[in-house]
Formats: C-alpha cells, sequence, structure tokens
C-alpha cells in the first residue's frame, strides 16, 4: 500500500514530463484502437462478401467436382442429405451449375450458369439484397435471369436486355435460350462478377436437361458460435463419401489474408508502440536519474531493491493506465462513429475492385471488436512493461551510499 | 490445338477445305535426307487425296459418352480453304443448327431462338456439338508442315497389311499441344489407318482410326472416321460419310451469315 501511495505521489512530481509520456501513450493507443476497428471492419466486409453472397460457411459436392466441375458429378439423393443436415441443426441450399456461353447483339462470353433455388439460397447467403440494378430472380419469371457485375459491362447489358445461352445439355444436345435480363447483382466476387449468370432452378434444369441432382449443397452453421472447423468435421461425419469444405477451405487464398491481418495488426502495433516504449523509457530514465539520491536515501532507510523496484513499476503503469483511459475514451468513440459513417473511397476505388477474389466496399466501416479494443491496451502495457525494466532495475540495484551522493 | 488432328477437321478437310495431314505442305526445310523427303512426298499425297476446290457431303456423326449416346446426320459444304458450312439435318430437335466457319472465325446459328452466335476465344475448347472435338478442332488451319518433322519410322508388314508409319515431332519452337503424332498409312496407295496423339509426356491422348475405303466423288478415301479419347475408356465419335462429292460450283452466298439463318 505504501508502494502505491509513493506511486501515486510521484506521478504527480514532475508533471509536464508524466502528461508527455501519458499524451504519447493515449495518443498511440487510442489511434490503434482506430486502426484495428477499421481492420476489424474491412475483413468483416471481405467476410460478408465471400461467405454471405458467395460462398457460404460450407460447400458439399460429390468428390472430384471441384477439382473437374461436369455437369454429371451430382448429388444424387439431395432431399435425403438436405433432411439430414435439417435435422442436425444446418440450414442448406442446393445449387447447380453449369458452364455455357452468353451472347447479347455481336458480344459473347463465357459464363457459368447457376441454378438457383430461391426459398432456400435466401437462407445460406444474401445474394438477393445485393441486386445492383433491376431485381432479384423471380419463380414466376421463368424467363428471367440476374447476371454478375462485370458480365453485364462486357456485353453490354441493361435490365430488359435480352440474351442468348448457349450450352451442351445433360443430353449432348445443344441447350439454347433466349432469356430476359432481369437484374444485375452489385460486384460480389471476380468469378461472380466476370462470369455469374443465375437462374431459378426449375429454368437451369429445363434447359440443361438435368431433371434430378445437385451440384453442390451450400451450409450454414443454424446456431453462430459453433466452431467453423468443429462444424466441418460434424458435418463430414455427417455425410460421408461426400467432399465437404468450409469457406476457408474453399478460399485459401482469403483465409491466408485474414490470417495476415491478425499479423499485420501485430507488426502494426509493435511499430507504433516501439516509439511510445523508447519515449517512456527515456522519460523514466530521466525521472531515475534525477531521483537518485532520494532513492539512496530510501535504500538507507530500509527499502528493499524489491521494493525501489515495485514502486517504480507501479508508478509507470499508473501511467499506463491513465492512458489507457484517455485512449478508450478518444478511440473508442471515434471507431464507433465511423462504425456508423464509413469513411467513402468510392472516389478513388473501380466499382469492381477485388482482392484474392473477393469484392471490397469502398465504404469503409469501423467495426468494434473485443479484440480491436483489447489488444491495443494490452500491448501498450507490454511494451510500457518492457521499457521500464532497465531504469526500474538500475534503481532497484544503486548503493545506498554512493547514490546519496550523487551530484 | 490446331491439327488435323480433329476428325472434324478432316470432315472439312475432306471437303476440300484445309490441307489434311499437311497443311501447307512443302515449307522449305534446309536440305532433307532423301527419306525425310519421301516422307514429305508421301503426305503430300495424301494431302492431295483430300484436296477440292469445294465439296459438298452428308455426315453421320455418332458421340459415346459415358453419359449418353447420340447420333447426328449433317449436311456440309467447303470451299478452298478458308470456308465451310455444316447444317444439322436430324435429330428434329436440332434440325437447322449450323456452323459457319470462314477463316479463322466460327459462327454457330441457333434455330430455337433464332439467334446467330460468333464463338468467342473461351469458348473455343469447348465440345463441338457434344463429340469429342472442341470448337477450336473446326476452327484452326492445320499447320503441321510448320509445326512438325515427319519421319518414317516404320515401313513393312502389321496386321497382315503392307503399311508405312511416320512419326511427327514438333518443331522445337513450335506452339503445339501434341508431343508427338503417329501415323499409319497403307504402302498401296497411301490411305490413312489410324493417327496416334501423344500429349506433351508423351502419353497417348487420342487415336483416329481411319476405316471403309470407298469411292467418293471420284476418290478412294476412307468413309469412317472413328475418334477414341484414351482418358475416356468406352467413348468414342465416329463420323460416317454417307455421300461425298468434289468441285462443285458452290455459290459464294452460301458461306455468309445469311444463308446461315436460312431454313
Amino acid at each position: 500500500m505504501q508502494i502505491v501511495s509513493f506511486a501515486l505521489r510521484n506521478f504527480n512530481r514532475a508533471r509536464t514530463r508524466t502528461w508527455i509520456t501519458v499524451g504519447a501513450m493515449a495518443f498511440a493507443c487510442a489511434i490503434m484502437i482506430f486502426y484495428a476497428s477499421l481492420l476489424e471492419g474491412w475483413l468483416a466486409a471481405m467476410e460478408k462478401n465471400a461467405v454471405g453472397m458467395d460462398l457460404g460457411e460450407f460447400q458439399v459436392h460429390v468428390r472430384g467436382f471441384r477439382d473437374d466441375p461436369d455437369l454429371y458429378k451430382s448429388i444424387g439423393d439431395e432431399e435425403h442429405v438436405l433432411a439430414r443436415l435439417k435435422e442436425n441443426g444446418f440450414v442448406a441450399s442446393p445449387r447447380l451449375y453449369a458452364s455455357g456461353l452468353v451472347a447479347a447483339g455481336n458480344a459473347s462470353s463465357g459464363v457459368e450458369l447457376r441454378g438457383v433455388d430461391l426459398a432456400r439460397e435466401k437462407l445460406v447467403t444474401s445474394l438477393d439484397q445485393h441486386v445492383w440494378q433491376g431485381q432479384w430472380l423471380d419463380e414466376q419469371d421463368h424467363g428471367g435471369v440476374v447476371v454478375g457485375r462485370k458480365l453485364a459491362r462486357i456485353l453490354a447489358l441493361k435490365v430488359g436486355d435480352e440474351v442468348v445461352v448457349v450450352a451442351q445439355g445433360a443430353d449432348g444436345s445443344t441447350a439454347n435460350e433466349l432469356f430476359r435480363v432481369r437484374g444485375i447483382l452489385q460486384s460480389v466476387a471476380q468469378g461472380v462478377d466476370r462470369s455469374g449468370f443465375f437462374m431459378t432452378s426449375a429454368t437451369f434444369r429445363r434447359l440443361m436437361i438435368v431433371p434430378h441432382g445437385v451440384h453442390a449443397i451450400v451450409v450454414k452453421r443454424g446456431v453462430a458460435g459453433e466452431e467453423l472447423d468443429i462444424a466441418t468435421s460434424r458435418l463430414a461425419n455427417l455425410l460421408p463419401g461426400y467432399e465437404v469444405r468450409n469457406w476457408r477451405q474453399l478460399q485459401p487464398v482469403l483465409a491466408r489474408l485474414f490470417n495476415m491481418s491478425d499479423i499485420s495488426l501485430v507488426i502494426m502495433l509493435l511499430i507504433t508502440y516501439a516509439a511510445v516504449g523508447i519515449l517512456t523509457l527515456n522519460a523514466l530514465l530521466m525521472s531515475i536519474f534525477e531521483r537518485i539520491p532520494e532513492f539512496g536515501v530510501m535504500k538507507a532507510l530500509g527499502f528493499s531493491p524489491w521494493g525501489i523496484f515495485a514502486m517504480i513499476v507501479v508508478e509507470s503503469m499508473l501511467q499506463v493506465t491513465v492512458a489507457a483511459a484517455l485512449a478508450l475514451g478518444a478511440g473508442l468513440p471515434l471507431a464507433l462513429y465511423f462504425g456508423r459513417h464509413p469513411i467513402d473511397f468510392s472516389r478513388f476505388v473501380q466499382s469492381s475492385s477485388t482482392i484474392a477474389g473477393i469484392a471490397f466496399d469502398a465504404r469503409w466501416y469501423c467495426v468494434v471488436t473485443v479484440n480491436s479494443v483489447v489488444l491495443p491496451i494490452l500491448f501498450l502495457y507490454l511494451v510500457a512493461g518492457l521499457a521500464i525494466l532497465y531504469p526500474a532495475l538500475k534503481a532497484a540495484l544503486l548503493k545506498p551510499l554512493s547514490a546519496i551522493y550523487h551530484r | 490445338m490446331s491439327l488435323i488432328s480433329s476428325p472434324v477437321r478432316i470432315v472439312l478437310a475432306l471437303l476440300g477445305a484445309s490441307t489434311l495431314f499437311w497443311g501447307s505442305a512443302g515449307t522449305a526445310f534446309s536440305a532433307p535426307s532423301p527419306e525425310e523427303q519421301e516422307a514429305r512426298a508421301i503426305l503430300l499425297e495424301i494431302d492431295d487425296l483430300w484436296r477440292a476446290s469445294s465439296s459438298q457431303g452428308l455426315v453421320r456423326m455418332q458421340v459415346k459418352t459415358a453419359n449418353y449416346t447420340r447420333t447426328m446426320r449433317m449436311e456440309i459444304w467447303s470451299q478452298g480453304k478458308e470456308k465451310s458450312l455444316v447444317r444439322i439435318v436430324s435429330p428434329l430437335k436440332e434440325k437447322d443448327t449450323a456452323s459457319l466457319k470462314t477463316g479463322n472465325t466460327m459462327y454457330t446459328y441457333l434455330p430455337r431462338t433464332d439467334r446467330t452466335i460468333r464463338l468467342t476465344s473461351g469458348m473455343m475448347m469447348s465440345s463441338w456439338m457434344g463429340s469429342h472435338f472442341t470448337n477450336d478442332d473446326l476452327v484452326k488451319e492445320s499447320r503441321l508442315s510448320e509445326d512438325y518433322d515427319p519421319r518414317i519410322t516404320f515401313r513393312g508388314n502389321r496386321d497382315t497389311r503392307d503399311i508405312i508409319e511416320f512419326t511427327l515431332l514438333p518443331h522445337r519452337y513450335a506452339a503445339v499441344v501434341w508431343g508427338r503424332i503417329v501415323m499409319t498409312v497403307t504402302a498401296q496407295g497411301h490411305l490413312p489407318l489410324l493417327a496416334a496423339y501423344y500429349d506433351e509426356d508423351n502419353v497417348l491422348a487420342r487415336t483416329i482410326y481411319f476405316s471403309e475405303v470407298k469411292k467418293m466423288g471420284g476418290k478412294l478415301l476412307p468413309a469412317v472416321l472413328k475418334v477414341v479419347p484414351t482418358d475416356k475408356p468406352g467413348e468414342y465419335t465416329e463420323l460416317v460419310y454417307e455421300d461425298l462429292r468434289f468441285d462443285l460450283d458452290l455459290p459464294e452466298s452460301l458461306f455468309s451469315l445469311l444463308e446461315l439463318r436460312r431454313r
């Protein structure tokens, strides 16, 4: 208790120096809280686009489909699989895939035809909420299709335009039909933007002559919170004989990017705090050199080296705590503000910019998470703690007599 | 992907479209050995076998894959090396679907939608009419003479027939897909019997069998071509020439986009 009261008193002795140190730490910490929230926001947006629009959390395929997709590699007993997933608390939606050619006017382009189960798809992805122009698919509109944004640009398509689809039907015949563009999607992911061509599963089955089976089942955890890896192995056990992949396995580049983001945050923290650490070290060294005779007296009066060490540690931890409180007071409201009012980069970014194949929003939101607040503060304590080790040890190991006469 | 390889091209070649085995054979090489000269001469002969200023014919194509078996009949026309037209006669579902090749461009007319589509590069490697040929097979000119060196690798009796076997190896910097092509022709008359295509790893990719030699359009030609992909056991595409005539006076307008839509 005595140590704490000494530390408190010392906190107030060289006010200017103390507050400059505290101010520097608080500023760096507040900036890092904001930066971390921004990073979290960016990752959340990427994940939302990748997982929530396209991949889904998990995908189930027949083995070999992903390596070499083909119209005939389909899940034959899809209703059974879907029922099984439902029983076990998963939400799922079937999808149909085929490759084909779409032509409009004189332009044509290869596309990935996708048959969508309208009722179920919206349970696993929110693509239907992501239409840029026109409308999402409708079960009643057999001739209406929705296309990716870049595809629309390549073929100069507008909502209401006519397109011809040519593909090879399951019976080997040339499947061809006229469709009308019902909607154009917002930028989602490279693949969807460039070659996404969506139709209802009923239309797909008629066009491609695929009466049964589906090519993929997209799955989502029924209750959030279950670990991705645990849920993946649970799914794999549930559906032996099928290939089960979570989104991190489906998009390893993206997963790696996400992992690296954590590391990059830590690196940013260390760099920023290195400066703070040096400042703290300098300030503390100064305050210790000034007080060498004082420490000598304290030691002569019976203060143990450990006591002096503890006093200096408490003293600086006190400064860190004040700095952290200030940082929280400044950084958190800032991050929360930009959580509601995004930073708009749209003037600088192309409409369909992608990173690792995933579209990112030009409007950048902060997302405040436990990590984005706790990590900067934790690292501040860590760096300051390291910085005071040397001055505190120096003071603790002073020889009382020479210290008293130190000038 | 060019290559005479494709039976479809051979369809076109038969039509006099392009030079079959040897492209514009006779490209200059520096001082070929007598054997090389002979190899090239025989190939030129084969080339001439299929050459005509124009042609018209009826072909039956049977495609067997693991997932379907289908038979189509189509009418084919060609003029010079550059132009050819294929129009489907049956089955009814695809009747009047037509492919027009002019130079390196390919158009497909789809009667069901009444639209003509120009095939883009992305579509070139897709199957043509569900067969074991790609669209690219139809479009590309055969330029074997420019890309490959012929060598006679066997001469004598095999399976009770006197044959000559050629091995074609690509030039060092040739941009081709095949690592090696081995062709067998009859010693008498130099009619093709077999062509085996090996990929860059020297693995057999597909084999074309030529059979049923008969007189068509005044020439003795194999009437049946069967393409067998190695990696898909049990699958094949077979082309049977039911009728073939050469050197006809075809109107230029036959190979136009307008004509493509004619039913």
